[in-house]
């Protein structure tokens, strides 16, 4: 049996080796490509999409939409407003009618003219798709809106909304009037245009006949990847220029390599902790007080997002420019908890679940170590783990008391979609009609200083009685190599624009 | 080959392996039924109306019977259409073919490599002595139950991160394929092929050693026939048809693993886009990832059927 074995081992083992070549290198990083930038957003293959209208699931898509398409107008990392294909937007005296002007030079990379008529047709279509895409246009009534001439639109309101041009610094991705087909990416009037590739490894040339200031970089491949940790890899070992949103340990992971920096976003991330005044016990104040009293958010922030952030304070848009900035921090407080929970008639036991996922990096971490920390104020709280795949639409807006989300979203929309009485996800049951009025209230005050106050007020009012406990703002965190400059640092939608970004050496 | 062994060697696996394809399609579609949530509420992403959210899946056809949403799928399916995507309404058929490439050929790899590591493998554990056979079974069965995901995070950590010989992550070159850069595919190959090698060695180890101690093998090595001739002649005509099934099985496995590494590896193939599928309930893309990898499976263990019956040693024995 010996030689008959030794044969044929020997047989498989050669056969193994010599097949096994279809992957041999050395391992070094492709030589770089000049005058490319290669980003590595993120974004799951499935929901990769060409059409920009409706639910934009990827920020990969986002990035690539924001170089393919001219916006009306987008946030600045200092939220005031940068003018793109809108040159002025302007109210009538009752707020419901604006007066959209159009720059005169903007073209289609096909070679005609961008005209109102084309964007009205865009906004049109953003207004259709509200179901998939958060209700991005509902303030405008785009039946009565009209093209006035090549140039001039005229936008109305449902009623008197002060922030339009605001309401516009979103996804008003601009294509041509009556396209139809979105299996491919539709002509567009961006910086950039698509020469080759798929929606999730897309390659971008730059477009000269842009009207903007000439982008420093030629070439832009945008590459969608699903995991955090490909993400960074990428960039450490040189397959990849900028890595978008990385994880907090990844970003200490790369302090110590010269080859990469870390770029931060702040006010990006937020898993607030939501209660329902709908339902015991958070209907009673006292135990929403005891609650926002007994967190440690200090530790939570060091140790959910190892301290990339800031602190929280139960408001929900902090770096919002209508956040209000003269109210001082909340100390733990754990015996006033007590207290409180001991009037509230919870002074022997509270037992309470919290629902939490692995959606984001931390969010286990933060529902297990709240849960520790409610513990000191005699509050039992049992973590219940629930799938990532089910989490945004059977727990999410619906249970009790569990680990929400956002991402950096101003306080308009954090209104529009979560807060006003028929919000459709009125997470925490925020149902004041007093509340709504003074919003409604504020979208007709002309005066900007004094609008900022009034929504100021609102968003205190909020945080005193709100069912949100919000622990820390974690910073958006993206990777890059040593050569990469000025990738944007706002908060919001103002970061997928990377047209900027340029290598620099 | 007359007509009746025709019959009974290709016609009735034939029709046998048509009819599990189908019902593959039935399991996948009715497995992804039961999943919790639909695509209307992933593409909503929660935050629409219940109206809107009504109306969202009136357009998508989601209001229908599962009987009838699968008799639809399955009515198009058989005229070659895969249809269109739920998330984002494109074609399902783009969708898989922008990522066929890339998933072929590190399935293509991850098979050059397991194939013959298992057959090397196998004959070890099938020809070692007794004594030392427990172990080496033990070994294989431990390697194969190793996680996916753990085998593949510890070649990262030792290729890539240790020893720093091989890139951590394996994205496709731009507008290019994997074979540009021939190096991405070495550890994700690796996290394919070994644990898939060892689960197959596994089986195909007791197929050996049952062959080896038949004995006119023993006769013939007693006789003197050479050890190659031995093989050739007197074992492997016993091995033909288990090994092609333990094949078809290990390739399906192997496929099935794609998801894990290719997620892990930043790799953009197929496994990437079932996994993402599944999460957001897309069951025409879903369908159209998993019966390809299906009927691969399905085909192979055809062959392997076929293999049986002509391979059969005792065959020609019997009056034809």
């Amino acid at each position: 049996m010996r030689p008959l074995l030794k044969t044929a081992g020997a047989l498989g083992l050669g056969l193994a080796l010599t097949l096994s070549g279809c992957g041999d290198g050395d391992g070094a990083a492709a030589p770089f490509g000049g005058d490319t930038l290669r980003y590595v957003a993120v974004g799951a293959p499935a929901t990769a999409i060409n059409d920009p209208h409706g639910g934009i699931g990827n920020q990969s898509d986002l990035i690539r939409f924001a170089l393919l398409y001219d916006v009306l107008t987008k946030p600045k990392p200092d939220g005031t407003t940068e003018y793109r294909l809108a040159t002025s937007v302007t109210p009538d005296a009752a707020l419901t009618s604006w007066t959209v002007r159009l720059r005169q030079n903007a073209t289609f990379t096909d070679g005609r003219p961008v005209r109102a008529a084309d964007v009205l047709f865009s906004l049109r279509r953003v207004h259709q798709k509200a179901a998939e895409n958060f209700g991005r246009l509902q303030m405008f009534d785009m039946a009565r809106s009209r093209a006035v001439d090549d140039h001039t639109l005229e936008l109305v309101t449902t009623k008197p909304y002060a922030e339009a041009p605001r309401a516009l610094e979103s996804v008003t991705f601009v294509v041509p009037e009556g396209t139809t087909a979105f299996d491919k990416p539709p002509v567009g009037s961006g910086p950039y245009r698509m020469t080759r590739g798929t929606p999730q490894h897309a390659i971008l040339e730059r477009n000269d006949r842009w009207w903007g200031p000439k982008p420093a970089t030629r070439r832009i491949e945008v590459r969608a990847v699903v995991d955090p940790q490909a993400r960074a890899q990428a960039v450490v070992s040189g397959q990849a220029d900028v890595a978008a949103s990385v994880s907090p340990a990844s970003a200490r992971q790369a302090q110590g390599n010269e080859n990469v920096k870390v770029v931060h976003r702040s006010g990006v991330v937020m898993y607030p902790f939501v209660m329902r005044l709908d339902r015991k016990p958070f209907d009673d104040p006292r135990v929403r007080e005891a609650i926002k009293l007994a967190t440690n958010r200090q530790e939570l922030l060091d140790k959910v997002f190892l301290g990339y952030g800031k602190i929280g304070d139960d408001l929900l848009t902090p770096a919002d420019p209508s956040s209000p900035r003269d109210i001082s921090q909340r100390p733990r407080d754990v015996a006033k908890a007590k207290e409180l929970l001991r009037q509230a008639g919870h002074g022997s036991s509270l037992n309470l679940t919290l629902s939490t996922t692995t959606s984001y990096p931390g969010m286990d971490t933060a529902a297990n170590l709240f849960a520790q920390q409610l513990r000191e104020a005699g509050i039992t709280v049992r973590v219940k783990m629930e799938p990532p795949d089910t989490y945004w639409t059977k727990v999410f807006a619906k249970s009790d008391f569990y680990t929400g989300f956002f991402g950096g979203i101003p306080f308009l929309d954090v209104a529009r979609v979560s807060l006003l009485g028929d919000a459709p996800t009125n997470e925490t049951a925020w149902k004041r009609p007093a509340w709504d009025a003074g919003f409604d209230k504020a979208l007709a005050t002309k005066d900007e200083r004094k609008r900022r106050e009034e929504f100021g007020a609102l968003q205190r009012q909020l945080r005193d009685e709100g069912g949100y406990v919000v622990w820390a703002v974690g910073d958006g965190l993206d990777l890059t190599s040593s050569r990469v400059a000025d990738l944007p640092t706002g908060a919001g939608f103002e970061s997928n624009f990377v047209e900027r970004v340029r290598l620099t050496r | 080959m007359t007509t009746q062994v025709f019959g009974s060697a290709v016609l009735v696996p034939a029709a046998r392996t048509a009819l599990m394809l189908l019902l593959v399609s039935v399991a996948v579609f009715g497995a992804t039924e039961l999943l919790p949530s639909d695509a209307a509420q992933t593409r909503s992403g929660g935050r629409a109306t219940a109206a809107a959210e009504a109306e969202l899946r009136g357009r998508l056809g989601l209001d229908r019977p599962a009987w009838e949403r699968y008799a639809r799928w399955l009515a198009r399916a058989a005229r070659g259409d895969a249809g269109e995507s739920l998330l984002t309404d494109r074609p399902v058929a783009r969708m898989v073919a922008e990522r066929l490439p890339a998933t072929l050929t590190l399935a293509g790899c991850a098979l050059a490599v397991a194939v013959p590591l298992t057959v090397a493998l196998a004959w070890a554990v099938g020809t070692a002595p007794a004594r030392r056979r427990g172990s080496l079974t033990m070994l294989v069965t431990a390697l194969a139950a190793v996680p996916q995901v753990v085998f593949a995070a510890g070649l990262v950590a030792l290729f890539a991160g240790v020893l720093a010989w091989l890139p951590p992550v394996s994205l496709v070159p731009a507008g290019g394929s994997p074979l540009d850069r021939p190096e991405i595919l070495v550890l994700p190959t690796l996290a394919l092929a070994i644990p898939a090698a060892a689960f197959g060695a596994g089986v195909l180890g007791g197929a050996v050693a049952d062959a080896v101690r038949r004995p006119h093998v023993a006769s013939a090595v007693a006789r003197g026939v050479p050890g190659i001739r031995v093989a050739v002649r007197h074992v492997l005509p016993y091995l033909v048809a288990p090994a092609v099934r333990v094949f078809a099985v290990v390739t399906g496995g192997l496929l099935a693993a794609t998801t894990v590494v290719e997620t892990l590896f930043g790799y953009s193939g197929l496994g990437e886009l079932l996994v993402s599928s599944i999460a957001n309930r897309d069951v025409p893309v879903v369908q159209a990832v998993a019966m390809p990898v299906a009927a691969t499976v399905l085909a192979g263990l055809f062959v392997a059927d076929v293999l049986a019956v002509l391979t059969d040693p005792h065959r020609a024995e019997r009056p034809a």
